[in-house]
Formats: structure tokens, sequence, C-alpha cells
């Protein structure tokens, strides 16, 4: 039978395919249930697998809550059923795509999900409804195009983002797309981003003023600046730390005024360290970088980020990227040409009106592709892959409102772009205005949602499509956004009209609403929140968006006066009169179209809402270390039984060598998993101290280590293999044993101390 | 090599009911879901009317898609298995995703939503692979699948003309091919007799 290992085994990178067959065999591991829930769950996360709404095998018909009868009860993490279909997050550093890989993303879509494929506000691309058991031949078929899931979720460093207009924007210091791009590869997988205890977001952006990378939002952020040193200009950055949105919204805070671009690597790897080491672990809700720097202040904050950089270990990587920087270059297809005759096309000028930027190369122009809700079919994006080829080349970014944009593309080819876009239903106008809502999955596919974003964002998107040309331009310029719940994955903070999912109990029956945010800044890089006011039911939105619209365009103070300036004079009083207008619910008997959601006929109930994953499980990396090392076990075990004796031989004695430097790295972070490291470190942290020591058994496990690392003179017979693959299990089973007894002992230790204090 | 393929597809055009709003199905779905209408483990209902050409309103299965489909533009009920398939052969398991999707299709026309709007044209099936791997989009596969869809048709409709077409066009897109029949077709539920 042909596989997809097999028949991409040329076109992987070795390491990416060497990735991929671990997590496979992780996956097999977990069918024999030799894994267990919560680490398994932390596995795929991390490999971007993520779960989806009613993945407890229990879903709200609108009458009740019944069992979905999946062939197994297997499990694929706490709570979670194996055939229940999951999300895949596939991270695209800096939006950054080519055709080649849109081919593929199209392929996957329609082979593995539903056809579509959808954008995300952080630059991904998320493929919905998979079956676990795909995603190794999945994750192949990105890794033959250069891309991987890893880290796309979990507690690590999650995609990178960049100004999709970085590199030919009019405002910018300069093209930050390189550094963005060394700063996701030099992160990923990175020993010191390991050990999170939540998520931790970068972004990068080319200026200040304009929304560009959003980098306030971000856990770390940097904004590109150019500095005269010593009579020579000198590129670095301005970096934030500790901004997020979520229920509880933080703005980013100063770090540096200007980090030279020497520093950006080992300063991110060192608040990387500091993070892992004091980053809250136990509360959930308190794990993000923003309540560390809260807690502390960022003067300490900083301290200890610098204090940390004097120590590490240094990298060749910090500054060998430079190299590609310099190098970084992006070759448009065409000449550039300036559109110099008219054309008479009215919905040609209104596309471009609106979905145009014109670069800071003359002659070249910047295409929005607007995504409704941030999907496209696959058929569409393949088609939109020839498109890019013809006319902009692998000039292709995702945007974080959820589209696409075609860099490079000549001025004056503008009319036969809009045609192509138009004949594969690509050319919808209005691209960052009033009906280019945007907006998280929300209750269609996410175990946290609360209401029907996407259902809301698809009727506003509906509604204000056909009534976008008699707006004023005054609303037309206005953005909404829509999450589903308060965790904001759809940004509702930045908008000029947010909304959120909240359910309210009206005569003992649930109804969907929307808790209103009004005069977000998206300028600025997100630069203010806006105010929260009341909540109205799911379905006055519509209503309350026409009313609040009006009142700004016939109250506010001159032309001048941006909605988010209205908002602010208004104030919280008069916005709720206008809010109360809209906020009462009829009873069921007189109304019931109230008490479901958008799109959703069921009557409205929030028994779904299940136990996110964005979290993922707090897993810390001995837990990851002995996992791999259970796997080189098994895989040794499998080469033993195959007759490749010496493969095993050394296959189970780099597992031995992995379990003891998962113990030594509690201790010594900077221990590389190779023997000649390990060994000495483990003998002299963990034997000479007596820590590995068994209570019976005393050191004997680990002489097994010892022996077979001393041993230069092996014979790789089936007996003496076998042998070791016992010592080996022995060996494992050890260090299981003494990280229980370290872990057993550190939180003694805490509980004496709390009883003493 | 299209002997191992599982992920196969099979839509029937409509007859009427094109200008039906594609949102009008998602109550059907749910309530299909609420009620265990089909044999597959129905989980939930998809909705794609905002993107033109595309998959639809979906009822998302564990084995498999329903959907209301409008993939180029050709409006149809679509079906397409995501697991394995039971069946010693290619035409069997083509036999089983045929069944499941008359299935849906014949309560579709039953439901009095539809009542004498909505009706498919089961005269006109297009059937797909999705796998590129062991159906790729080719005159190999087209060789080697055709005998199989003889095959299938002579159970579907014994003793009845019909046209295949094939052109490999996009070489990208999926495998796909369009049977139409040289007479009136027959009724969903004849078809799932002789299934």
């Amino acid at each position: 039978m042909t596989t997809w290992k097999e028949t991409l085994k040329d076109e992987m990178p070795a390491e990416l395919a060497q990735e991929i067959d671990t997590f496979e065999t992780q996956i097999g591991l977990k069918k024999q249930g030799k894994i267990d829930d919560k680490l398994f769950a932390e596995t795929r996360l991390r490999r971007g697998a993520y779960g989806q709404r009613y993945d407890n095998g229990q879903r709200h018909d609108g009458v009740e809550t019944r069992e979905l009868h999946y062939p197994t009860a297997a499990t694929k993490g706490p709570d979670t059923l194996w055939d229940a279909p999951g999300m895949m997050r596939i991270k695209i550093p800096f939006g950054g795509m080519n055709a080649e890989q849109m081919d593929v993303m199209a392929d996957l879509a329609e082979e593995y999900s539903d056809a579509i494929c959808h954008v995300t506000t952080r630059q991904d691309i998320q493929l919905h409804y998979i079956h676990i058991d795909d995603t190794p031949d999945l994750q192949r078929r990105l890794a033959a195009v250069g891309i991987t899931t890893r880290e796309a979720c979990g507690n690590g460093v999650r995609n990178v983002t960049a100004c999709p207009i970085s590199g030919v924007c009019n405002d910018e210091s300069f093209d930050v797309t390189p550094y963005s791009k060394a700063m996701a590869f030099f992160l990923l997988g990175h020993p010191d981003t390991q050990d999170f205890g939540r998520k931790f977001k970068v972004a990068f952006s080319g200026c200040k003023g304009k929304a560009c990378g959003l980098t306030n939002i971000h856990d770390l952020g940097f904004i590109a600046r150019k500095k005269m040193v010593d009579g020579e200009e000198k590129r670095g950055f301005e970096m934030y730390v500790g901004g997020g949105l979520g229920a509880v919204p933080y703005e980013a805070k100063p770090f540096d005024e200007f980090v030279p671009e020497t520093e950006i690597l080992p300063l991110a790897q060192a608040i990387s360290r500091v993070f892992a080491r004091l980053g809250e672990k136990r509360n959930r809700g308190r794990a993000r970088i923003k309540f560390l720097i809260d807690k502390i202040g960022i003067d300490e904050f900083r301290r200890l980020v610098l204090a940390e950089r004097e120590i590490l270990p240094h990298d060749e990587r910090w500054t060998g990227y430079l190299d590609d920087v310099r190098a970084w270059e992006e070759t448009p297809v065409k000449e550039p040409a300036e559109l110099t005759t008219g054309v008479s096309d009215a919905q040609f000028e209104t596309w471009r009106a609106t979905n145009i930027y014109r670069q800071k190369q003359k002659g070249y122009t910047t295409v929005t592709v607007a995504l409704p809700l941030g999907d496209l079919t696959s058929w569409q994006m393949r088609q939109l892959a020839d498109i890019a080829r013809k006319y902009c080349g692998d000039n292709v970014r995702l945007t974080v409102e959820q589209n696409i944009v075609l860099r490079w593309v000549a001025e004056a080819d503008l009319p036969a772009v809009y045609r192509e876009l138009e004949h594969v239903g690509l050319a919808q106008p209005g691209a960052g205005t009033i009906f280019d809502v945007v907006s998280c999955p929300g209750t269609d596919t996410c175990k946290l949602g609360i209401s029907s974003s996407r259902g809301l964002a698809g009727e506003l998107h509906e509604r204000l499509a056909t009534r976008y040309q008699q707006f004023d331009s005054a609303i037309q310029g206005l953005r909404i956004k829509i999450s589903g719940c308060f965790n904001s994955c759809g940004q509702h903070h930045l908008a000029d009209l947010g909304f959120y999912g909240v359910s309210r109990k009206v005569g003992g029956r649930t109804v969907p609403h929307f808790r209103v945010v009004l005069g977000g800044q998206w300028e600025n890089n997100g630069g203010s929140y806006g105010l929260t006011v009341g909540a109205v039911p799911s379905k006055r939105v519509p209503d309350f968006v026409d009313r609040i619209t009006e009142k700004y365009l016939a109250e506010r103070e001159g032309e001048q006066e941006s909605f988010q300036a209205f908002i602010q004079r208004f104030g919280k009083r008069e916005l709720k009169k206008v809010l109360d207008e809209f906020s009462a619910v009829p009873p069921y008997e007189m109304d019931p179209s109230y008490y479901s959601d958008w799109r959703d006929p069921r009557e409205y109930s929030i028994t779904d809402i299940g136990v996110g994953e964005c979290a993922g499980e707090v897993v810390s990396r001995i837990d990851f270390d002995l996992q791999n090392a259970e796997r080189l076990y098994f895989e040794a075990q499998l080469q033993h039984e195959e007759g490749n004796y010496q493969k095993a031989d050394e296959t189970a004695f780099q597992a031995m060598v992995v379990a003891a430097g998962g113990l030594v790295r509690l201790e010594n972070q900077d221990v590389p998993d190779e023997a000649d490291k390990v060994v000495p470190e483990f003998r002299k942290r963990f034997y000479d101290t007596g820590l590995f020591h068994d209570k019976y058994a005393g050191g004997k496990f680990a002489e097994y280590l010892f022996n077979r690392y001393e041993d230069t003179n092996r014979e790789y017979t089936a007996d003496k293999v076998r042998l070791l693959l016992e010592e080996t299990q022995l060996f494992i089973e050890a260090a299981h044993a003494c990280n229980t007894r370290l872990i057993e002992q550190a939180s003694a230790e805490r509980k004496a101390k709390l009883d003493k204090d | 090599m299209i002997t191992d393929l599982h992920r196969i597809g099979i839509k029937f055009l409509t007859a009427r009911g094109d200008d039906i709003p594609l949102t009008d199905f998602i109550p059907i779905f749910h309530a299909w879901i609420q009620e265990g209408k089909l044999e597959d483990v129905m989980i939930d209902v998809a909705e794609y009317s905002h993107v033109p050409a595309g998959p639809g309103t979906m009822l998302i299965a564990h084995e498999g898609n329903y959907a209301i489909d409008e993939t180029g533009n050709r409006r149809g009920f679509v079906y397409y298995s995501k697991q394995e398939v039971s069946g010693d052969n290619l035409a069997d398991r083509l036999a089983v995703v045929c069944r499941k999707n008359l299935a849906a299709c014949k309560l579709l026309e039953a439901e009095d939503t539809f009542k004498d709007r909505l009706a498919f044209d089961f005269g006109r099936i297009e059937i797909f692979f999705n796998d590129r791997l062991n159906g790729p989009n080719s005159d190999e596969t087209w060789q080697a699948f055709e005998p199989v869809l003889k095959s299938f048709m002579a159970r579907l409709y014994p003793n009845t003309d019909f046209e295949a077409r094939y052109e490999t066009g996009d070489p990208r897109e999926r495998f796909s091919v369009s049977v139409s029949l040289q007479d009136d077709a027959a009724s969903a539920e004849d078809l799932l007799a002789r299934l």
C-alpha cells in the first residue's frame, strides 16, 4: 500500500519528517494505553491538533444533551474522545505563503476537512473536523512544502505574526519580515520555550502608528526603529512585553525603546526563561506573562530578564540570521507599471477604493482579497494560487483581519486581477470596512464558545454589504469584530464595534447575548481597548449596530470626530440608554426566536461549553522527556523484533540518556541530550547524591546507564540487546519514580513553608 | 491504487430547488441529528452560505460529510466518506456511499418544508475521490476506475445505458467523473432497493 510517508520521504526536511514520525509513534502508544491522557493532550496540541466542540461525546440538540456514539471509547485527552473530530491549526509565520503551499492547503482541506480553509486572526490557517489518525499524513504533506504545525497550540510560542504589508509599506522603518521569520524559527522547539504555563505570542510591526502587527496585544512585541549610533544608522526595535486580550486585557508595557537587531533573539530567549521559571503554572487564568509582569512590576521583570541575558550560553544563531536579513528580498513576477488609463467599471472602482494599497515601490500595489468570515474553499484557494503565480509570485500573506493579500501586483494589472478574482468569487470589496466583519469560530466549533459569533458575523456581513454604498464614509470605515466568548479570539477589544458572547437567563430559559465593547483602537498597533458597556440579545445586535452608527453620524462633533472620540465623549451613561432600547427579551411564548442563536435553530443552551484547550495542559519538560524516552524504548523494541540489533541497542541507550537528561535539566537546563554531557552530569547530580536511588535496589538502575555508556566494545546479539532493553525499561521506570519523589518532596517543602508562615 | 480508496464521494444534482436558500437546510439537518435520521454518527451542522460555489450547508458525521453542496456552481446533494468504508472492493464501497447519500436525499425530498420545491435528478451523478495518493486526477485512475464504475452502474441501473465523462482538467483538482443516464432516472427509493 502506498503511503504519504514513503511518497514524500525525499521532499520533507529530515527534521520535520522525524518529528512527525515521532508523533505518529506517540499516537500508536496512546492507542495502546501507554501514554497518559493529559500528556498526550499536550503532545497533540503542540503538534497543532486541537479539540473541537462536542469532543467529550455530548451535544445538546435543542431538547436535551445526548450522547454521540462514536465507534470507540478511546480518548485523546481528558474527556476528549479519540473519534471526535478536531481542528488542525497550521501556523504560518508572518502569514507568508507561496502558491505551492496554497495548493497543498486546498488539497488538505478537501481530503481531511470540509473543503474550507479558514484564516484566523493570528495569520494561521485552521482546518476543522479532522480525525486525529489523519494528522500525521496531513503534517507530512505540509512538511513537504516547508510548513510545520509544531507548537501551533498548547503552552508554547504560537505563530509569530507580522504586518502583512511589511516591506511594501509607505510608513515603515524597515521590513520586519525576515526578523519575524528568524524569531519564529529560533523559538520553535527551543528548549527554553518548552516549560511555559501558558501560550506566548510574538508580533512584529514595521511602524508605530498603524494597526500593523498589533504589538500592543502581544506577550512580546517589536516595532521597527532606526537609530543613529556613532554616525551610523542602526536597525533595532522598540520592544514591548505583557500585552494580551482575553477576559482581563492588558496593554503591553515598554521594555526598551531600542533593542539592537543583534539582541532581539537572546532577549526573547531570556524572557522565555524568566517566564518558564516564574510564570504561574497552577492557576490557568493567571498564567500568561502579563500577570507575571503585573505582579512583579515591569522594572523587576526587566532586571530579571537582563540578568538572565547575561548568563545565557552563547548561541551563533543570535546574529547568524542577520545574513538572511541582508539577503532578504521579494521577487515580483511583473515589471512595475502604473494604471494610466481609466476603467469605466463602477464595481471595479468600488473594489479598488477599499482593497488596494499603493506600495512604496512605484508601480506596484498590494491587493486585499477580502474573505467573508475568513473562509475560502479549496477550489478558490487553488485559483488564488494561480492568480498569485500569474501576477505576484510567491508574495502572498494572510492578515489578522482574516483576509489574504497579494503583494507586488503591478498597478496596471489591477483590472485583470479584479476580473480573475471576480471569476472565482473573491472580488468582494470593502476590505477593512464595516462589513468586513472579523469573527472567531465561536459556538460553531469552539469548545469555549458561548454565542454564535460566526452566525452573527454572517448576518451582519450580509445586511451591511447590501447597504454599504448608502453609508456615509464615516460609517463605511468602522470595524466590527466579534468573539464567541470573553477570550477575545475575535479581537473585539480593538474594534469600533466589538461584541463578545455571553448568556442571560430570562424566565427560566437561557438567551444568547453579546456584550458590547465600543470605541477600541485598531490603529497604533491596537493602541487602546474599547469601553465595555452592557449586553444585548444576539438577535438585536444588528439593530443596535444600525442605531449606534446612526447616532454617531447624527451627533458627532464635526466630521473630524472619530467614532472612538465620540464614544468617549458620549460616555457610558448615554450609551447605556441606547443599549437599553435593545435589551428587553420578550417571553418565549411571544417570540421564541430570541431563544435560539443566529443560524442555529436549536433552543439555546450553554451546556455544550467544554473545557477549552487554549490553555493546554500543564506538562513540564521532564514529562515530555520521559515520554520521549518511552517512545525510543518502544522503537528499540521494534528494531529488536526486526533483527536490527545494533540499532535497537543504540536506540535503547539513547532512551536512557533522554530520561537521564530530563532529570538533569531539572537542575541544569543547558545540558543537551548528548551522552557525553548527560551521563557525567547525571552521575554527579543524581547518583552521587543518592537522589536516583531506589529504596530497595539502591543505585542499581543508574548503573545500567553507566555500564552501557562505558561499554566501548559492544556485541550486538539478540540476547545482549534484549537484556539492555529490559534494563532500559527499568531505568526509565526509575526515572519516573525519581521525578515523582522530587515532586512530592517539593510539594512537602511548600506545605511546610506555608504551615510555618 | 484505487483498490485502496475509501475517501469516496457521490453527488446527485438537483432537478429543482436551486433557489432555496442554503440557510433553509440548517433546521432540517439539526432536526435529523435530533431524531437520529441517518445511520452515521451525526455530529453537527456547518454553514457556508457566505462562500460562493462552496460546500453549502453541511451535516458533519463521523463517517463522512453530507451537504447540500454548490461546488462547481452545481447544486446537489453530496455525501463523501472520511473513514474506512465497509466492502470488499471499490464497487461495494461505492455502493455503501451511494446508499447513504440516497437515504439522505429521500429524507430531504420528503421534508414538508421543501414539498414540491426540491427534487434530485438521480440520473445526473458525480463521483469523486478525496484521495490524491490512491486516486489522483489522471487518465490512469480513470482507466482503472472505468470497469468499477460499469459494475457499480450495472447494479444501480441494470440494463440502462449511461454516459460517463472524465476530463482531467486541472490536474490539481480531485478525480471526478460525471455520469448521466440515457433514460429517465429512478427514484431514491427504487435505487435504494437495488443497493
